[in-house]
């Protein structure tokens, strides 16, 4: 059933009785809703319950630009309402499909207006939005709308005064009000209590009258949202969206490295995505590249991204670093995650080389934000060198630079980084293929397990072999291809009409990782590790192959 | 030695525990079967304390019975700067006096209700609750225009009082006993305060804050 109300924009609560990093608990029309401002000033409005077992998000605990739930810990961010991580699956991402659903917020007037599909604008109060707009204490009313209103029709109003009444539920309902003092006309104080003492009154009068009539509830259930088979609203973006994003800001940020921020077009805020996550930037020329996100959690209104000149490539740096200038408009993939970062380690410890800083800033605020124990090392020629300064700076003590080492001296510094491996410690490390392949040395020497090492590399290159030819088949559709050699499984997938998601297509990044149910495969990438290749149970369509004539794959 | 005849579900004896926290001091538990063995009640614990109830606290052989009273106890002697129980401040004492007497018309409302529902005690719930509210609607009250003119704590100083220790767990816990703290959202806000005071320390039913924002 439709309710009109519903597309009214309603005031839930004084901004200045909503601190930052505290849940407040609120209800419209029947929704119960948890209000909570972040760290970046944003207003969330959100319907009052976990995705996961439906406990109130008020209860929660907000890290800044998370919230989390206090029941199993669930993560969702800022703006977005996405889930980012479940610590009962510390090493999935969580599905793009897990989403609280939110509500327009907006502040004006000192007050914070939502509504559950609100129209058009935030009333236009002819009135002056600043210091000289008193709000006054908010006051619950155990009575209904509708005779809250007709109460109110007592008071003596003057035009710079103005109330607003937010109804709850059947039963209850809330009076915000506000009170122009441009002209100085009283002492802050006294208008604060006077018209409290007002509203007093009114409330007695009001509740008194309600509790002398029987209860009807009719059409607006007393709470609507408690059903937990209601299905979360489905998200904004789905995983094949491309999105049009503005350069808003280019800017040199470390020798041959510039920063290039993305603002959304047509929505509010950007897509949701986890710590260690990238996107495809399309260039005009048609090809993809590659860059990991260096936000913070929940940060959603533009992304930031790091480009390395670097002059022996395809010309994506370079046009990115010569051409693309701020004002001008870009595709961008959705993020995907196939670095995701554990939040229950012991102990975190990030190793970047040069450009490879980029993913493991997203993982540092993370972790920073939750007071987890973490280290970012940071190589790079010089301190001329070192990007993204004005995020390495917030890190503190966990941020250390280790500048113009040779080969031997940084595999050194590594050791020691790294040390012996107590349980739950986790290692991740992003740069050129050296000091990935030398780091990765180096903890199997020192004995960490397989599991406990995770890597990112920039880019495969080994040389691919694609001569072979052999057979695949589809468990799940039912299908029996043969991929020529030449082809790529990919490619022979796509030709026939299965759609398999993929980013870098050269076996760096993961994105188009397929199951394998029989069959031994020829791994020709960089993104699995070592026990991962020897499992033999998992795949990268686009680089690598089969030795047995056959692979049956789980799609 | 110092002991705390203590049970750990019981929101008075949670303050004793909360305070020593807060203050650092050291302290052994004496665990009392106070549900379901009503160990309280047994002549055994009357030689602890005659009036049978709970908690106690026994400072190196120095008996002193009821939280309020211990908090009192607690403060004046081991808090040096005198800011938990300001008996250098002749009105902010006796602020912190009012508070305390109105957080034992909590206690014998909002716990009772609690008491009543998770225990079985036999108190008169619709009662006791609309008590309750009553009391939380002037304590929300208050807690908002402190607020607007920068105080953070129920008395009128810059820092927390034991009047906050003493309120804290019955307005924490007041859900189980079947009142909402949804009318009293500046009651929810000084909670988090509360639990942001360094050394806190939880219990069952109560669960620690955001941290708050650097």
């Amino acid at each position: 059933m439709s309710d009109l109300r519903e597309l009214n924009w309603y005031p839930l609560v004084n901004s200045s009785d909503l601190p930052y990093r505290h849940p407040y608990r609120s209800k419209l029309l029947g929704h119960e809703l948890v209000i909570w401002r972040a760290d970046d000033g944003f207003v969330n409005v959100w319907l009052d319950r976990c995705l996961h077992r439906g406990m109130r998000l008020s209860r929660g605990l907000i890290n800044g630009n998370e919230i989390k739930c206090q029941y199993h810990g669930w993560h969702y961010s800022n703006r977005s309402g996405g889930c980012t991580y479940i610590p009962a699956h510390p090493i999935d991402s969580p599905a793009q499909t897990l989403s609280c659903e939110t509500f327009k917020s907006i502040e004006k007037y000192g007050l914070v207006w939502s509504g559950i599909s609100p129209r058009g604008l935030v009333p236009d109060l002819s009135i002056e939005s600043g210091e000289s707009i008193v709000n006054l204490r908010s006051m619950f009313m155990r009575a209904p709308a509708s005779d809250t209103t007709s109460a109110l029709m007592e008071y003596e109003f003057s035009p710079k005064l103005k109330f607003f009444v937010q109804p709850l539920d059947e039963l209850t309902s809330i009076v915000h009000g506000l009170v122009d003092n441009s002209q100085n006309s009283g002492d802050v104080e006294d208008i604060l209590h006077y018209h409290n003492d007002q509203l007093v009154k009114i409330r007695t009068k009001v509740e008194f009258s309600a509790l002398a009539r029987p209860v009807r509830v009719n059409g607006l259930a007393n709470t609507k949202t408690s059903d937990p088979t209601t299905k979360p609203a489905s998200p904004q973006f789905s995983q094949s969206s491309r999105l049009k994003v503005k350069v808003s800001r280019k800017w040199i940020t470390a020798t041959d490295i510039v920063g290039v921020e993305l603002s959304p077009i047509d929505f509010e805020s950007l897509p949701t995505f986890l710590p260690g996550a990238h996107i495809d930037l399309v260039l005009p020329n048609g090809l993809a590249r590659q860059y990991s996100l260096t936000n913070g959690p929940g940060e959603l209104g533009t992304y930031r991204i790091g480009i390395k000149r670097e002059p022996q490539s395809s010309g994506g740096s370079l046009f990115i670093h010569d051409v693309l200038d701020e004002g001008d408009v870009v595709e961008i993939s959705m993020p995907r995650n196939n670095f995701p970062l554990r939040q229950d380690s012991s102990r975190t410890i990030l190793i970047a080389g040069g450009i490879g800083v980029t993913p493991l800033l997203a993982m540092s605020q993370v972790l920073a934000k939750q007071n987890l124990h973490y280290e970012l090392h940071y190589f790079a020629q010089s301190h001329e060198h070192l990007a993204f300064g004005e995020i390495t700076a917030t890190l503190e003590n966990n941020f250390i630079s280790h500048l113009g080492l040779s080969p031997m001296e940084t595999m050194q510094t590594i050791r020691s980084v790294l040390g012996a491996h107590n349980t739950s410690e986790n290692v991740y490390i992003c740069g050129p293929k050296p000091m990935l392949d030398g780091a990765r040395d180096i903890a199997q020497s020192l004995e960490w397990p397989d599991n406990s090492v995770h890597f990112e590399y920039f880019k495969n290159s080994n040389v691919i072999h694609s001569d072979s030819s052999f057979i695949v088949d589809l468990a799940r559709s039912a299908l029996s291809l043969t991929v020529e050699s030449g082809q790529t499984i990919l490619q022979t997938l796509r030709n026939n009409g299965v759609a398999v998601p993929s980013s870098c297509e050269q076996g760096a990044c993961g994105t188009c990782l397929v199951r394998v149910l029989e069959g031994t495969p020829d791994h020709q990438d960089v993104y699995l590790n070592e026990s991962e290749r020897q499992r033999g149970d998992q795949i990268l369509t686009c680089v690598s192959r089969a030795l047995s004539e056959k692979l049956t794959l789980d799609i | 030695m110092r002991k705390l005849y203590d049970f750990e579900l019981s929101a008075n004896c949670y303050k004793c525990r909360l305070l020593m926290s807060i203050l650092g001091l050291d302290f052994e538990i004496v665990p009392v079967d106070f549900y379901p063995g009503f160990e309280h009640k047994t002549e055994e614990f009357k030689k602890i304390n005659p009036l049978n109830h709970i908690p106690v606290l026994d400072d190196n052989g120095y008996l002193i019975r009821d939280a309020h009273a211990i908090l009192v106890y607690l403060a004046t002697k081991y808090d040096a700067s005198h800011t938990w129980y300001p008996i250098m401040n002749p009105e902010l004492l006796g602020e912190t006096a009012s508070w305390l007497l109105f957080a034992e018309g909590t206690t014998n409302t909002a716990s009772a209700a609690r008491l009543h529902i998770n225990l079985g005690y036999d108190f008169n719930l619709p009662v006791v609750q609309a008590g309750a509210h009553k009391l939380f609607r002037f304590l929300d009250e208050h807690l908002w225009f402190r607020s607007r003119a920068g105080i953070e704590w129920v008395c009128n100083a810059g820092h927390p009082t034991i009047a906050d220790i003493a309120l804290f767990p019955d307005v924490m816990l007041a859900e189980e006993g079947g009142i909402s703290l949804f009318e009293y959202p500046s009651l929810r806000l000084w909670t988090d305060r509360v639990k942001r005071i360094p050394n806190f320390i939880v219990m069952g039913g109560i669960f620690p804050a955001s941290p708050a924002r650097n």
